[in-house]
């Protein structure tokens, strides 16, 4: 009988580690990951023929040292996705949450040589895997606490993969890049800039700068849940179409919230455009108090420059 | 004859940089030798992570120490990362680089995990021609670590000594000689970890790893958790006596405790190297070797829980207002 792994070619090393990798990212375990098909196809092994590869040791069959790295790699990846998604996970509670990010684990293996993206298409998974609402049931939660019956009745899937959104663009903004060390642009200069060209102006807003639109309150419900003791939960809001602006100063993400024509007024900014297009953007948007409007414009501006919110203005 | 540690420096006792600690490096400056880093933690940063790195970098000796290299997978060397790595090595230039005998994935995924290699000589010969290659494109001598393991291959026909030993040999690198992962992985798999330390080419040895580890009475688990147990600083002292002393660092992963008791934990072996390493004289070669029994740990290791694992690598959280 051939023992796999031995042979002279770099192919049986090959296939040794694509048997080795299948086995031990099995959802169900090792035992299960060694009878797959894929696993049989790279090396086919009767059950109880395990130690035809893998050696025992005096303690441990080699089902047991197998699992070992079964376990580990499940659990670690588990933990690091706990980290990043911290809101999440105490929202959902430890059982839930490593529920989902388990399901996340085998629908988007990590292909990264880093940790740090490990999280990047959870919230798109939460999305594609959200339950229907006639199969609300599929989400647990325990009945008797009375925040969990009340998420039965909002949109929990959408609560949850907002706050996922949120956390990850919070991630995003920590560790990407950012404009410490620079100037930015100071009140002073804003007010500098004669009326007449005040719309033709650019802003150039910080590399730092993230705008979320939210179907529920989720920078409020954070907030709420950092505030909370650890054993506490903020009652789950009710559904509101919120906005939130991220950003990065002294390597710690602040957070704001945001109306709807703040937000839109950034995003064209973001976009590129000046400062006259960007504001006859959410004219529809304002109402008819025009010059409500007009002395809105001139405290959010103010407020976002001493915000660092703009690293430059061009005219 | 290699110039001995490869012609790198002895830096003396370090501590691996976690992220619950840069505050406290950054505001006291506690007289450690040097610093480890986790690579990939800083390849891509460029919020605060990358920031205490260059203020660090900037008054300690730093060495850079990766978990995703792969050098043992049957995928082609990633020469995107390989490219990152080298672009912040010449931005912190750090007294060496090193990774770990083993692979982290394969078909372009990655685990996370090290794991391990079979010991056979097509799988030496590939792993060889690699840290050449890898070599060749970082201009400079790499050293590789013997991780932890759990299982091993039937179709291994080298012992780990003997596949180390060739590998630093034939590809000319150096060597991190983690003595509590021989320990770990001399329990796991009933050999000698005595005959380990003594069968490594000592004049490679750049560096040692000291950690805790779990014990699960059936095997050890390289937790990274907790002191360094009695067994493991017998080995040190051998391994200390043999290579007449190497950059001793400590790695404490999970349940990481105040900064000073990591320090204070990586000062413990000065009690085994005696006052030589301080007053800059080596140890010698001719002492009387130590002596231990393999699995007798005077020393409490922790006795680990259900859920607990193999912690070689570290992840960093967010700061948010």
């Amino acid at each position: 009988m051939s023992t796999p792994g031995a042979g002279t070619g770099p192919r049986e090393l090959s296939q040794l580690q694509l048997w080795f990798q299948r086995v031990i990212t099995d959802a169900q375990g090792a035992e299960a990951g060694v009878s797959s098909e894929e696993a049989q196809r790279l090396i086919q092994l009767a059950p109880g023929d395990l130690e035809r590869v893998i050696t025992r040791s005096r303690a441990l069959t080699a089902a047991e040292r197998l699992a070992i790295y079964a376990n580990a790699y499940h659990s670690r990846l588990l933990e690091c996705l706990g980290e990043v998604f911290p809101m999440l996970k105490r929202t959902l509670g430890e059982e839930a949450f490593d529920g989902l990010a388990f399901g996340y684990l085998q629908a988007f293996p990590s292909r990264s040589y880093t940790l740090n993206e490990l999280g990047r298409h959870f919230p798109l998974y939460l999305e594609q895997t959200r339950p229907s609402p006639r199969d609300g049931e599929s989400v647990t939660v325990d009945e008797t606490d009375t925040n969990a019956a009340l998420a039965l009745a909002v949109d929990w899937p959408s609560f949850l993969i907002d706050l996922a959104g949120l956390e990850w663009a919070i991630y995003e903004v920590f560790d990407g890049p950012g404009v410490e060390g620079a100037v930015l642009l100071r009140n002073d200069q804003v007010l500098a800039i004669p009326a007449e060209r005040w719309p033709e102006a650019k802003l150039t807003p910080v590399t730092c700068l993230k705008l979320l639109a939210t179907r529920f309150p989720v920078n409020d419900y954070y907030t709420a849940l950092r505030k909370a003791k650890i054993d506490e939960l903020p009652p789950v809001p009710a559904s509101a179409e919120t906005f939130v602006a991220l950003t990065r100063r002294e390597y710690v993400v602040r957070r704001y919230n945001l109306s709807r024509l703040e937000y839109e007024l950034l995003k064209a900014l973001k976009e590129g455009r000046s400062v006259g297009e960007a504001v006859e953007s959410v004219v529809p948007l304002a109402g008819p108090d025009l010059d409500l409007l007009a002395v809105n414009l001139q405290t959010w501006f103010r407020n976002w420059t001493a915000e660092g919110f703009f690293q430059s203005v061009s005219l | 004859m290699a110039e001995k540690r490869l012609g790198y420096p002895h830096l003396g006792l370090g501590v691996g940089l976690r992220t619950v600690h840069f505050d406290h490096i950054l505001q006291h400056h506690p007289p450690v030798d040097w610093f480890e880093v986790i690579s990939e933690n800083f390849m891509d940063s460029r919020g605060r992570p990358r920031y205490v790195l260059d203020q660090i970098a900037e008054r300690y000796p730093v060495v850079m120490h990766g978990v995703s290299l792969s050098i043992g997978s049957t995928d082609p060397l990633n020469f995107e990362y390989l490219g990152k790595l080298k672009a912040l090595a010449r931005e912190i230039r750090p007294r060496w680089i090193s990774d770990h005998v083993c692979w982290t994935g394969v078909a372009g995924r990655n685990t996370h995990d090290l794991l391990p290699m079979p010991l056979t000589e097509a799988s030496l010969k590939h792993v060889v021609e690699r840290i050449r290659t890898l070599q060749d494109f970082l201009e400079r001598p790499f050293v590789l670590e013997n991780p932890s393991t759990y299982v091993g291959f039937t179709g291994s026909t080298l012992s780990e000594w003997e596949f180390i030993a060739r590998m630093a040999q034939e590809a000319d690198c150096g060597l991190l000689l983690d003595v509590n992962n021989v320990y770990v992985s001399s329990v796991n798999h009933d050999f000698d970890p005595e005959e380990f330390i003594r069968s490594v080419p000592h004049e490679r040895v750049v560096q040692f790893h000291l950690a805790g580890h779990a014990n699960r009475r059936t095997h050890l688990i390289d937790t990274h958790d907790s002191q360094v147990v009695d067994p493991v600083w017998m080995l040190y002292r051998l391994a200390h006596q043999l290579t007449g002393g190497a950059s001793t660092l400590l790695e404490w992963d999970a349940r990481i405790p105040p900064f000073p008791v990591v320090h204070a934990e990586v000062l413990k072996a000065k009690r085994h190297i005696g006052t030589e390493l301080a007053d800059g004289a080596m140890w010698s070669a001719d002492a009387e070797p130590a002596r231990f029994d393999v699995g007798q740990e005077e020393a409490p290791a922790v006795e680990t829980e259900e859920g607990e694992f193999p912690h070689p690598l570290h992840h960093i959280a967010a700061a948010v207002e």
